[in-house]
C-alpha cells in the first residue's frame, strides 16, 4: 500500500470540506483498506469519520429504526429490536463476512459502497429503508446508480439510515446464496417483506443495483412470481456464478422465500 | 512401548500458542530494508525496454534491480538434485515474460510502501506475443513456442507398458472409458513466502527462508550466485505451511540476495497474499483419459490412460508430478496389462509446482471414479468391486518394490463396517461414495533420497538429535525426538531436537514426499542405535554385566530381570558435569519405499433445486504401519480432508482466457472450506501392514487424505442423484445441469 | 503521530506513521510478532486482537485508531501461566504450523468471554472467519470445547 494524509475531522462540516477536496471518508474500513492495499483505488487523503459526535445512534421508535453513519454491523446484528422487528435485515448482517469485520464494518459503509452483492442492502429497500445525508433524505432503492456508484455530490456525507417501522403482521425473510457458508460475497440475496397489503421482493447480485422486482411482486402465485422475478433481472457472469445459473437461483429462492413468509 | 503411539506434548507448538514462535518474516535485522516485485500484466511479451531511473530517484529507494542487473544463469527453479527428468528452464529475470504476473523487477526501500510507490515508477516497454493459455493451445501446430520446443512440452512424455493392453481389451466383457477434467487448486498455506537476507564481513550470505527444502536451496543460491558453497546458510526455524509448494525458489531469493549484496544492508522479502497466487505454486491442472477392460466377474484385464499435465510458464516439478501421476496408475487396483502415457506442457500461466499428492490426486480422481462407474455396470457393489481388484502383499508397486501386507483391504473392510455400508440408506438427494488410495513415503525412485541423522549424548543424560528435516508444522520433529526416546530409553521430555540450520545439522533432502518420519525417523532410529551400543558398552563395565543382558528404561539402565541399574546421566558423566566420552553417532539412510492406503467413506445430501453439495460426514480410515503419534497423524488426515473437499466443490484458480489475467488471486474469490463448511470427521488409523523399512513400522500420512477425499465425494455425488461427474471442482451448476440432464 | 494504548495491561507510547496497520504497528512498532499477518485484507483472520473487548482484524484497523484503546493480543493470553485455551490447543492438536493459532485463540477467548459454555455450532460460526489451512479445524474446535469445559 502506498502512503496517503490522514485527517480526523471533529465535525460534519470539516468532513465535507475534506471529502469535496478529495479525501475519502474512512468509517470502518474495511472496505476502504481492501480496496488501497488491493490497488483498487488510489488514496491520497482518508478522512476518519469516528471523532465526529452523533453518528453512532441506533434506536427503535414510533419513526422506526435509525443507524448512525457509525454503528457496526455487529451492533446491529446484537440488538434485540432488530431481531424483532427487522428479522432479514438482521441476518444479512449474521452473514456479513466474519465477526471480526462486523466488529468494524458499518451498515452505512455496507451501503455506500453499492456494491450489487451487498448484503444489508436487499433487506433494507425491501423494507422501505431511507438514507439521510447532510443535504437531504432520499429512498434507499433510488440511492444507487450503477456497481459502486451512488447519488452522493462531492461533499455529501450519509448521516443514518432510516427503516420504517413494520406493521403488526409482518413477516420479512433474507436469503443468501453463496459457494460457502461464511466469509461470502453472494451470487444472489433475495429480501423478502410481506406486508399485511403488499409483498416487497429486492434482489442483490443479479444486476447493476439492487433492484424491486415490481412485476413479481403483483404475483400471488410464489411460484410464478419466482419465474417472473428471473425474468425480471439481469444478472452477469463471473468468477463467482454464471448469468444463467443466478436466474435460476432467483426462481428457486424467491419461490423459497415466498412459501417462508 | 512407552513414547512410540502416546501423542506427547509438542515442544514446538508452546510458542505458537504463546506468539513466541519466530517465522522468517518475524524477524527485523538493525538497518533492514523492505523489497518488493513488480509483475508484469502481460501473458507473454518481450521486455524491449525496462527503465528503473524514476524510481532510483524516489527518496527511499536504495536499489532496482531488472534483468539488466543480475546474473543470467540458466537453473532449475525446483532444486532437487539432478535428474535426467528435470528441466533447466528459469533465469533470476529473464529478457521474457511467460506468465501475466511474472517479476521484472525487484526494488529495495526504507519501507514496504516506498517500495511499493517505486514499483508504480519503474517503466516497462513490452513486445507482446501470442499466448498458449491452454494446453490445446499450446500443442496446436503452429503455437507460440514458450521456451525451446517447439511442441511445448516440458520434457519428453513418459510411458508406461507392461503385459499387452490389447490382449486384455480384447478378454474384456466391459470396456470402460472417460476423459476426467482436473481444475488448479493451489496450497495457500498460510504464511506467504518470506525470505530474510544479509552478507556477513566475510563474504558470507545468511538467508532465513520459509522453505522446506533448505540444503537444496543453498545448493542452488550458491551456485546460481557464484558463491561457494560453504559461503552460504540457510536458517528455517517456524514455517506457516508449505505443502509441497515451498520447495522451489521463487526468484524472490536470489532478488533478495543481491538487493542485500548491492545495498549492502539485510533485505527482507515478503510475499503479499496477492503474490502467494501469482508467483507461487499450484496444482498441475490437466486430463485424464482412461480407459479400462473388465470380466464379468469384476477383474480387471487391462488399462489405458492418457496423462496430460499443465506445467504453467515454468518447468518446476512438472517432469515429477506427471512421471509419479503417471506410474501410480500400474497400482491401487491391480491390472497386468498397460499402457501409460504422461506428459506434461508449458503454458502462459502461473506455474503449477509440488503440492501434496503430487499427480496422483488427479490420476486416482479419475481411476477411482471410473471404478465406481464400472461396478454400476457390472452390477457389482463398488467397494466390493475395489475390494477384489484392491493391490496387496506381494503386487509390485510403482517403486518397483513388492507391498507389504493387506492395508487397501484392511481399510475398505473397516471402512464398510464402520459406516454399514450394506445398510439400505436414506433418503432423497443423499447418498454414501468411497474412494481409495495409496501413497509412498519417499520419492524412490525419481529422486535417490537420502536422509540423515546425528544423536549426542549430553552430561546430564538428555539426548540431542541433529536432523536436517525441516518442520513444516506437521509435528515431525517430535515424532522423531519420539523415536529416538524410545530407541534409547530415555523419557520423551530429555530428547531434544536440533534443526533449521544447513551449518548446524546433516544434510537433507528437505521435508516433502511424506517422508520426514519415514526417512528421517529411520536415520534418527539408526543413529540412536549407535548411540545405545556405545551407551551399553560403558555401562556394561560399570555394572559388571555382559551389554546383552541390559535395557535401557525411562533414563535407567538395568541389568534384564535384576535390581542393579544405573542412570544414564551417571553413564555418561560419572563426573560431575563433564562426559566421560562423546556418546554421538550418525546414520544416513537411502529409503526405497514403503506404501500408506486409505479408503474414505463420504455421505452427502444434495439440494435438488440449488445444486448444492453437503457434505454430512466423512470416514477416512487410514493404514499407517505404525503410529507415531496419534493426534499429529490424525491432524495429518483431517487437514488433509479440508484440502480435498476444497479442491473438489470450491476451489480453482483461474484465469482469463483472453489475457491470462489471475481472476481470483486472493481470499475473497479463492474459496477455501472453512470452519463451519466442514462435517464431522470420524477418524480411524490401522496398523496393520508395517514396513520393515520406516522406524518401528511407521509409513507416511501426509499426502495420503488429499487423493482419497475426492473421488469419495464425486461418488457420494453419483449416489445421491445419479449425476456422474468426472471432473473437479464440482459446482451446484454442474450438478443442476446434470440432474436436468437426467430428466 | 504519536499515540498512547494499553497492549496486553501494559501503557505503551508511541510514534507511528497514519498510514500504518495496527497489525503493523503491533509487530513493528511494538516489537509484538506474535500477531502474524495472512493476507493484509481481512480475509483470513491471522491478526486477530482484541480491542476494546472485541475481536477485530488488527490488518484492517489503523494503528492511529487505536489510539487510547485497549488492547489484547496472544502475548497477553496467558497471565501467569497458560491460558486454559492455550493448554487445550498444546493437548489436542490445535496447532500445527501455528501460523493462524495466535489469531484463533484470541478469537477462541472472544467467544468464551461472551459465551462461557458455547455448543459446536457456536464454536464453528465464531471461527468463521479464522482460517487453518492445516488441521481441519476438527481439533481446534474439540480443543475449544475442553477449555469451555474447564
Amino acid at each position: 500500500m502506498k502512503r496517503f494524509e490522514y485527517f480526523e475531522p471533529k465535525t460534519l462540516e470539516e468532513a465535507a470540506t475534506l471529502l469535496a477536496g478529495g479525501a475519502q471518508a474512512l468509517a470502518g474500513g474495511t472496505d476502504l483498506l481492501v480496496e488501497m492495499r488491493e490497488r483498487l483505488r488510489e488514496v491520497g487523503c482518508v478522512a476518519n469519520l469516528k471523532k465526529i459526535p452523533d453518528l453512532a445512534t441506533l434506536s427503535y421508535g414510533k419513526e422506526g429504526l435509525r443507524i448512525g453513519a457509525l454503528v457496526t454491523a455487529r451492533e446491529v446484528e446484537l440488538w434485540p429490536f432488530v431481531e424483532e422487528f427487522f428479522p432479514s435485515l438482521r441476518q444479512a448482517v449474521h452473514e456479513l463476512g466474519s465477526i471480526q469485520v462486523r466488529n468494524r464494518a458499518t451498515i452505512v459503509g455496507n451501503i455506500c459502497r453499492a456494491s450489487p452483492s451487498a448484503d444489508t442492502i436487499p433487506p433494507l429497500v425491501a423494507d422501505g429503508a431511507q438514507v439521510k445525508t447532510t443535504m437531504r433524505v432520499i429512498p434507499l432503492e433510488d440511492f444507487f446508480t450503477g456497481p459502486g456508484k451512488t447519488v452522493l455530490k462531492p461533499g455529501e456525507l450519509v448521516t443514518e439510515i432510516l427503516v420504517p417501522p413494520p406493521p403488526a403482521g409482518t413477516k420479512k425473510v433474507y436469503i443468501k446464496h453463496g459457494r460457502r457458508k461464511a466469509m461470502e460475497l453472494s451470487t444472489v440475496g433475495v429480501a423478502v417483506t410481506r406486508l399485511p397489503n403488499e409483498v416487497h421482493i429486492a434482489l442483490g447480485a443479479v444486476a447493476p443495483t439492487v433492484i424491486r422486482v415490481r412485476a413479481a411482486e403483483k404475483i400471488s402465485d410464489p411460484e410464478k412470481a419466482a419465474e417472473t422475478a428471473a425474468a425480471e433481472c439481469k444478472p452477469i457472469s463471473n468468477v463467482r456464478a454464471s448469468a444463467d445459473y443466478r436466474r435460476e437461483m432467483v426462481r428457486v429462492l424467491v419461490k423459497r422465500a415466498l412459501q417462508m413468509t | 512401548m512407552p513414547v512410540i503411539g502416546k501423542s506427547v506434548r509438542r515442544p514446538d507448538v508452546l510458542g505458537k500458542v504463546t506468539g513466541g514462535a519466530r517465522y522468517a518474516g518475524d524477524l527485523a535485522l538493525p538497518g533492514m530494508l523492505h523489497a518488493k516485485l513488480k509483475r508484469c500484466d502481460v501473458a507473454h511479451a518481450n521486455i524491449k525496454r525496462i527503465d528503473a531511473s524514476k524510481a532510483l530517484r524516489h527518496p527511499g529507494v536504495k536499489a532496482v534491480l531488472t534483468h539488466e542487473d543480475v546474473p543470467r544463469v540458466l537453473h532449475f527453479g525446483s532444486p532437487h538434485p539432478r535428474s535426467a527428468s528435470l528441466a533447466c528452464d528459469q533465469y533470476i529475470l529473464d529478457r521474457k515474460v511467460r506468465y501475466w504476473g511474472e517479476a521484472v523487477a525487484a526494488v529495495a526501500a526504507e519501507s514496504e510502501e516506498i517500495a511499493d510507490e517505486a514499483l508504480d515508477l519503474i517503466d516497462v516497454e513490452y513486445e507482446e506475443l501470442p499466448a498458449a493459455l491452454t494446453v490445446e493451445q499450446a500443442v496446436a501446430p503452429g503455437a507460440p513456442m514458450i521456451h525451446e520446443r517447439r511442441d511445448n512440452l516440458v520434457v519428453d512424455p513418459v510411458t508406461v507398458k507392461r503385459g499387452d493392453v490389447e490382449k486384455g481389451f480384447a478378454q474384456a466383457d466391459l470396456i470402460v472409458e472417460g476423459t476426467f477434467e482436473l481444475g488448479r487448486p493451489t496450497p495457500a498455506y498460510m504464511e506467504p513466502n518470506v525470505c530474510l537476507c544479509r552478507w556477513e564481513e566475510d563474504g558470507r550470505l545468511t538467508a532465513w527462508i520459509s522453505t522446506q527444502t533448505p540444503f537444496m536451496v543453498r545448493g542452488i543460491l550458491a551456485e546460481v550466485l557464484g558463491v561457494p558453497l560453504s559461503k552460504v546458510r540457510v536458517l528455517v526455524d517456524h514455517m506457516g505451511g508449505g505443502f509441497g509448494a515451498k520447495q522451489d525458489l521463487f526468484q524472490t531469493e536470489f532478488l533478495c540476495a543481491l538487493l542485500a549484496k548491492q545495498t549492502r544492508r539485510p533485505v527482507r522479502l515478503e510475499f503479499t497474499r496477492k503474490e502467494t497466487f501469482l508467483g507461487g505454486r499450484s496444482r498441475h491442472p490437466g486430463t485424464v483419459w482412461l480407459k479400462q477392460g473388465f470380466r464379468k466377474d469384476g477383474t480387471i484385464t487391462a488399462r489405458q490412460a492418457k496423462v496430460t499435465f499443465n506445467s504453467g510458464a515454468y518447468a518446476s516439478h512438472g517432469p515429477g508430478v506427471t512421471a509419479v501421476g503417471t506410474a501410480a496408475l500400474t497400482s491401487l487396483y491391480r491390472c497386468d496389462n498397460l499402457l501409460l502415457e504422461g506428459k506434461c506442457v508449458y503454458t502462459n500461466t502461473p506455474i503449477a509446482g509440488a503440492y501434496r499428492g503430487y499427480g496422483v490426486v488427479q490420476t486416482y480422481y479419475a481411476l477411482d471414479i471410473q471404478m465406481d462407474e464400472a461396478a454400476e455396470r457390472l452390477g457389482i457393489d463398488p467397494c466390493l468391486l475395489k475390494l477384489k481388484n484392491a493391490v496387496r502383499e506381494g503386487d509390485i508397486a510403482p517403486s518397483n518394490h513388492p507391498i507389504v501386507g493387506h492395508g487397501l483391504e484392511d481399510c475398505i473392510r473397516r471402512g464398510m463396517q464402520e459406516v454399514n455400508w450394506n445398510a439400505p440408506k436414506p433418503g432423497k438427494y443423499r447418498g454414501w461414495g468411497m474412494g481409495c488410495e495409496m501413497h509412498g513415503s519417499s520419492a524412490y525412485p525419481g529422486i535417490k533420497e537420502q536422509g540423515n541423522a546425528t544423536v549426542r549424548l549430553s552430561e546430564d543424560g538428555s539426548a540431542q538429535l541433529f536432523t536436517g528435516t525441516t518442520g513444516l508444522g506437521t509435528g515431525a520433529h517430535t515424532a522423531l525426538a519420539q523415536i529416538v526416546a524410545e530407541e534409547l530409553g530415555l523419557e520423551f521430555e530429555d530428547v531434544s531436537v536440533v534443526h533449521g540450520d544447513t551449518d548446524v545439522v546433516p544434510w537433507d533432502i528437505g521435508a516433502f514426499a511424506s517422508h520426514t518420519t519415514y526417512m528421517g525417523g529411520r536415520a534418527a532410529q539408526m543413529a540412536a542405535e549407535q548411540v545405545k551400543k556405545q551407551l551399553l558398552e560403558v555401562a556394561a563395565e560399570k555394572l559388571e554385566a555382559s551389554a546383552a543382558d541390559l535395557e535401557i528404561q525411562s533414563g535407567e539402565v538395568r541389568i534384564k530381570g535384576a535390581d542393579k541399574k544405573l542412570s544414564v546421566k551417571k553413564v555418561v558423566s560419572p563426573t560431575r558435569g563433564m562426559p566421560s566420552k562423546q556418546f554421538i553417532a550418525s546414520a544416513t539412510y537411502t529409503p526405497t519405499k514403503s506404501y500408506s492406503f486409505a479408503a474414505h467413506f463420504v455421505e452427502v445430501q444434495v439440494d435438488g433445486e440449488t445444486g448444492q453439495i453437503d457434505i454430512l460426514q466423512v470416514v477416512p480410515v487410514h493404514e499407517l504401519g505404525k503410529i507415531i503419534h496419534p493426534v499429529a497423524a490424525a491432524g495429518q488426515i483431517e487437514g488433509g480432508i479440508q484440502q480435498g473437499i476444497g479442491h473438489t466443490l470450491t476451489e480453482d484458480y483461474v484465469v482469463d482466457l483472453k489475457t491470462g489475467r489471475s481472476l481470483n488471486a486472493g481470499f475473497v474469490d479463492y474459496k477455501m472450506p472453512l470452519s463451519l463448511d466442514m462435517p464431522p470427521i470420524r477418524t480411524i488409523m490401522l496398523e496393520t501392514a508395517p514396513d520393515p523399512g520406516g522406524p518401528f513400522g511407521a509409513k507416511g500420512v501426509g499426502e495420503d487424505p488429499i487423493i482419497a477425499i475426492g473421488p469419495a465425494i464425486a461418488n457420494a455425488v453419483y449416489a445421491a442423484t445419479g449425476v456422474r461427474l468426472r471432473h473437479y471442482p464440482i459446482s451446484p451448476e454442474d450438478v443442476l445441469k446434470g440432474l436436468r440432464e437426467k430428466r | 503521530m504519536k499515540m498512547a494504548l494499553t497492549i496486553n495491561g501494559e501503557k505503551r507510547e508511541l510514534e507511528v506513521e497514519p498510514y500504518r496497520s495496527l497489525l503493523d504497528v503491533l509487530r513493528n512498532d511494538a516489537g509484538l510478532t506474535g500477531t502474524k499477518k495472512g493476507c493484509d485484507v481481512g480475509d483470513c483472520g491471522a491478526c486477530t486482537v482484541i480491542m476494546n473487548g472485541k475481536p477485530v482484524n488488527a490488518c484492517l484497523v489503523l494503528g492511529v485508531e487505536a489510539d487510547a484503546s485497549t488492547v489484547t493480543t496472544i502475548e497477553g493470553l496467558g497471565k501467569d501461566g497458560l491460558h486454559p485455551l492455550q493448554e487445550a490447543f498444546i493437548e489436542h492438536g490445535g496447532a500445527q504450523c501455528g501460523f493462524c493459532t495466535p489469531g484463533m485463540l484470541m478469537m477462541a477467548k472472544a467467544l468464551l468471554d461472551e459465551i462461557p459454555k458455547p455448543t459446536e455450532e457456536q464454536v464453528r460460526f465464531a471461527i468463521a472467519g479464522n482460517i487453518c489451512r492445516c488441521t481441519g479445524y476438527t481439533k481446534i474446535v474439540e480443543a475449544i470445547l475442553h477449555a469451555s469445559n474447564r
